[in-house]
């Protein structure tokens, strides 16, 4: 009885007419003065309330507290992920789904964050950010500024959505580009990197506009990045976007080498 | 022996990793990842990169990935029993730190699991040795030892003789009522006791059939009878349940391998398919026989006998199924997903999509759904349901960047033109869908060169004339500062379209034109001499973008086609890389209604993302994919 009852509950949320004849049934039983039935009753009610209250608990808390890790393949995300909770070094793989682990930042408030490291693979990147964005606090961008010259368009056209993304949510996260691999010799700074992007989003708002309509007719025409007739610059954004450097992986196994004190820093600034 | 060993979860982390040689596992393992696991070619669980055969296991429940690599030169007889040991040791070994949600416990915890893993190695090397000479594959275990048996039903002649045989003798079961059910009921028979030869089986003429199935209705009568009477009392209970027949004669062979009664398809619903399984396994030696009473039936009883234990199983177990289904922390099997996966898979074919490549999808949603722990609230059919809208949508993603315009503007600044070949099977609209490009690319202010390659099919010319007249009627010279935005390149008929090609490419150079659109002519995949022609075209030209032009009418075809285009460009081609096809333009999109199986089809053979979609007749109907659209219409019932 007690197990039919809260599967009713529990499939028909939303039609309440299916419960009328439910209903007239209990109140039947109930002017009977049958004990059982109100305890039943009364034990229903308490496990729905605490449902719902467990529900908006949780809706509160995870939104707005998460930090979404973002950037292309083998951009280093799961690698960041692994150095900010441990500060060790772990081997990675491509990753196939999320991780999450709340991150406790270290000011003095010792407030927590939840981070969260998505996949970069171009067929599961936008699923995935579909999927978290209405839960970010902020964003981190990574960026692999040893392949940056290579992987300029790619990189741009992934940033791009991100950004049109996120400032078409309610409150904008903050937004952070983290350029990472600063060990390897050759990488780019993160000024050359600014201005590469700035100069590419450029390119990219013109053939964004350009590009023919999706196929279903609901579309609404895209936001405009920046200022229009202007050169792009991120500083036209309505959100504020920063740039710094970094370095996950450092020196390997060590676990003070890594070179991630201005990632944290601003971890605890935002949270 | 083996290469490596490793174990990550999903998230991407190495949890352990056994090296066997100095070599890093990460390429291979990420080459596995992407083509494989993202690709949603999951259905085999191997994979060959360079000289490495990897071989992997997924664990959805805990989220985990299990990977070894050897030498492809190697074959490694122990390797799948490792990979399972492992497996179910770590599992166990670890639960409490690959339980939790966070990956922080998975962070911290530390798996040490060399010992282990060099025990099982160890133990499966040997288990391997001691079989070292080894015995040779019995027929049953034969693929060869599978065919015969379909092969054999298919003869439909022989099925009202059957038929007819049944009813003469009158205690016949209704065994010839369905095709597959006869025969596969035979077949044990066949293999296990009577004298003939197990190869012999292969061939058996239709006569000795018969004969044979005589000689098993005679012996199956008899018994019957015999035990007819005892089992009466349950007879109303077990009625229209199958049993594996099993004979005095049949030895001890394995009933499991030889049960190939496959559920029917005809009638039967599908949802009674795990449980008939169940039941048919767990019948004793013994055997339930088949109600007598029922004699030789048409098709409609045997399906109306077939629901019945399914109904009666489900109110049984209800209460447990209710209790189970709230409590929530069930994991998925296989068996529990069959019937659905069947339903997505016959409604994916529906749709369009082609049957091969329905089945593959299925199966790799399955793989990925094994063991899986389903949400309290959700069903079998909804989980299902969700897994494979987001495989579909993640084959749809383009796994490549397409942005036309970008590296047009590429081209530009480097003083070159940006090349693109247009090619397809006959009558898939291929001139058409080019002029609409070309109008497209026009609005967008670039200067076009059509390149007249189809030098065969009459009247080719001439309709690329008309389209560039329309054209530049459209953008007369004079809105561009006298520049001349669109003209054809033509150089009449029965010439070679790789030259006409080059010098159109040349013409285009020093004329300033940003872009050239190469038609060629409309070939079928299986005509070598123009694949060949159609590969020359390419490779002496390399153009910066080969498109190929397909219905969204085509069905099954799409993946013939496909794959014989790729073929031939691979096989003809000199370079290192061969060039392959691209892009795809989907053509006649708005003929289908949401019969739109053949996007799917034509992205999962490729992985190349379809960067135009032609929707009617005139300049301005060109869109591009819409992937959620796209699935939305697919998933739709």
């Amino acid at each position: 009885m007690a197990s039919a009852d809260s599967r009713r509950l529990g499939d028909g949320d939303g039609a309440g007419g299916a419960f009328q004849p439910y209903l007239d049934s209990l109140r039947q039983e109930l002017q009977q003065r049958d004990p059982t039935v109100l305890s039943v009753v009364v034990a229903l009610l308490a496990v729905l309330l605490t449902l719902v209250f467990w529900k908006l608990v949780r809706s509160r808390r995870s939104s707005q507290r998460a930090v979404l890790l973002l950037g292309l393949c083998d951009s280093g995300k799961t690698l960041l992920f692994v150095r900010l909770l441990t500060g060790h070094y772990r081997d990675t793989q491509t990753s196939i789904t999320d991780s999450s682990a709340t991150y406790r930042v270290n000011n003095n408030r010792g407030n927590s964050l939840t981070l969260i490291d998505l996949p970069g693979h171009e067929s599961l990147r936008l699923q995935f950010l579909e999927r978290f964005k209405t839960s970010a606090r902020a964003v981190v961008f990574v960026v692999d500024s040893a392949a940056f010259q290579r992987e300029v368009k790619d990189v741009a056209e992934f940033l791009y959505q991100v950004l049109i993304d996120s400032m078409s949510l309610k409150n904008t996260p903050s937004f952070l580009i983290a350029c990472n691999k600063q060990d390897i010799a050759m990488a780019k700074s993160a000024k050359l990197i600014q201005q590469q992007l700035e100069k590419e989003l450029n390119t990219l708002r013109v053939t964004r506009s350009a590009a023919p309509s999706t196929l279903d007719s609901s579309s609404t025409a895209p936001a405009q990045l920046g200022k229009k007739g202007k050169e792009f610059e991120f500083s036209q954004l309505p959100l504020k976007v920063e740039f710094l450097e970094c370095s996950a992986k450092g020196g390997r196994g060590d676990p003070g080498s890594a070179d991630i004190q201005d990632l944290e820093k601003w971890l605890a600034k935002i949270a | 022996m083996l290469d490596f060993f490793t174990i990550f979860s999903k998230g991407g982390l190495v949890l352990w990793c056994f090296q066997g040689v100095s070599d890093s596992c990460t390429g291979p393992v990420n080459a596995l990842i992407r083509s494989v696991l993202l690709q949603e070619r999951g259905g085999n669980n191997s994979f060959t990169h360079e000289a490495l055969t990897l071989k992997y296991k997924l664990d959805n429940q805990f989220e985990l990935v299990f990977v070894v690599g050897f030498q492809k030169i190697l074959t490694l007889t122990y390797v799948d029993k490792l990979i399972d040991d492992v497996h179910r040791l770590f599992r166990d070994k670890y639960r409490t730190e690959i339980q939790q949600q966070s990956a922080l416990s998975l962070l911290n915890g530390t798996f040490d699991f060399q010992n282990d893993f060099l025990r099982l190695l160890r133990e499966a090397e040997e288990s391997s040795k001691i079989r070292a000479p080894t015995t040779m594959k019995k027929f049953e275990d034969s693929e060869k030892a599978k065919k015969p048996v379909r092969s054999m039903i298919e003869t439909r002649g022989e099925k009202p003789k059957e038929k007819a045989k049944n009813s003469k003798k009158k205690g016949a079961k209704k065994e010839g009522s369905d095709g597959p059910l006869a025969t596969s009921k035979a077949v044990p028979a066949e293999k296990s006791g009577l004298p003939v030869g197990p190869e012999n089986g292969v061939e058996l003429s239709k006569e000795e059939l018969i004969r044979r199935k005589r000689e098993e209705f005679i012996q199956k009568h008899g018994r019957g009878l015999e035990k007819s009477s005892k089992s009466k009392s349950e007879a109303p209970k077990e009625k229209g349940k199958k049993a594996p027949r099993v004979w005095e004669l049949g030895g001890c062979a394995n009933k499991e391998v030889l049960d190939y009664s496959t559920p029917t398809t005809n009638g039967a619903p599908e949802a009674a398919l795990s449980e008939d399984i169940n039941l048919i396994r767990g019948t004793g030696p013994g055997g339930q026989l088949q109600d007598l009473d029922c004699s030789s039936s048409d098709d409609e009883g045997a399906a109306q006998n077939s629901t019945k234990p399914s109904s009666t199983k489900g109110t049984l177990g209800g209460m447990f199924g209710m209790l189970k289904g709230l409590v929530g922390s069930k994991s998925l099997s296989r068996e529990d997903m069959e019937s659905v996966l069947d339903k997505m898979r016959d409604h994916l074919i529906a749709k369009n999509v082609a049957a091969d490549i329905a089945v593959q999808l299925c199966e790799s949603v399955a793989n990925k759904l094994e063991g899986k722990v389903m949400g309290t609230f959700s069903t079998v059919t909804s989980t299902v349901k969700q897994a494979l809208q987001e495989s579909l949508v993640q084959i749809l993603q383009p796994q490549r960047r397409v942005d036309m315009l970008r590296d047009i503007m590429d081209a530009q600044r480097r003083q070159r033109p940006y090349v693109v070949t247009f090619c397809g099977v006959n009558g898939v609209g291929k001139s058409t869908n080019l002029a609409k490009i070309s109008f497209w690319l026009l609005e967008n202010g670039f200067s076009v060169l059509i390149a007249a390659c189809d030098t065969f099919r009459a009247g080719a010319v001439e309709q690329l004339r008309t389209h560039t007249r329309r054209l530049s009627a459209l953008h007369p010279p004079e809105k561009h500062g006298g520049r001349t935005m669109v003209q054809l390149f033509e150089k009449g008929y029965g010439k070679d379209a790789a030259g006409i090609a080059m010098e159109a490419i040349a013409f285009a150079r020093n004329q300033g034109f940003d872009v050239v659109l190469v038609d060629t002519a409309g070939r079928m995949q299986d005509n070598a001499p123009l694949m060949t022609a159609l590969a020359k075209l390419i490779t002496v030209n390399t153009p910066d973008l080969v498109l190929f032009v397909g219905e969204a009418l085509v069905g099954n075809e799409a993946v013939d086609q496909l794959v014989k285009f790729n073929r031939a460009l691979a096989d003809h081609s000199m370079a290192q890389t061969p060039r392959l096809i691209d892009g795809i333009v989907l053509t006649k999109f708005d003929t289908i209604d949401d019969k739109v199986g053949a996007a799917i089809s034509m992205t999962y053979i490729t992985s190349k993302p379809i960067v135009f979609v032609g929707t009617g007749q005139t300049y301005c109907d060109l869109r591009s994919l819409n992937a959620k659209a796209v699935v939305a219409a697919l998933m739709k019932a």
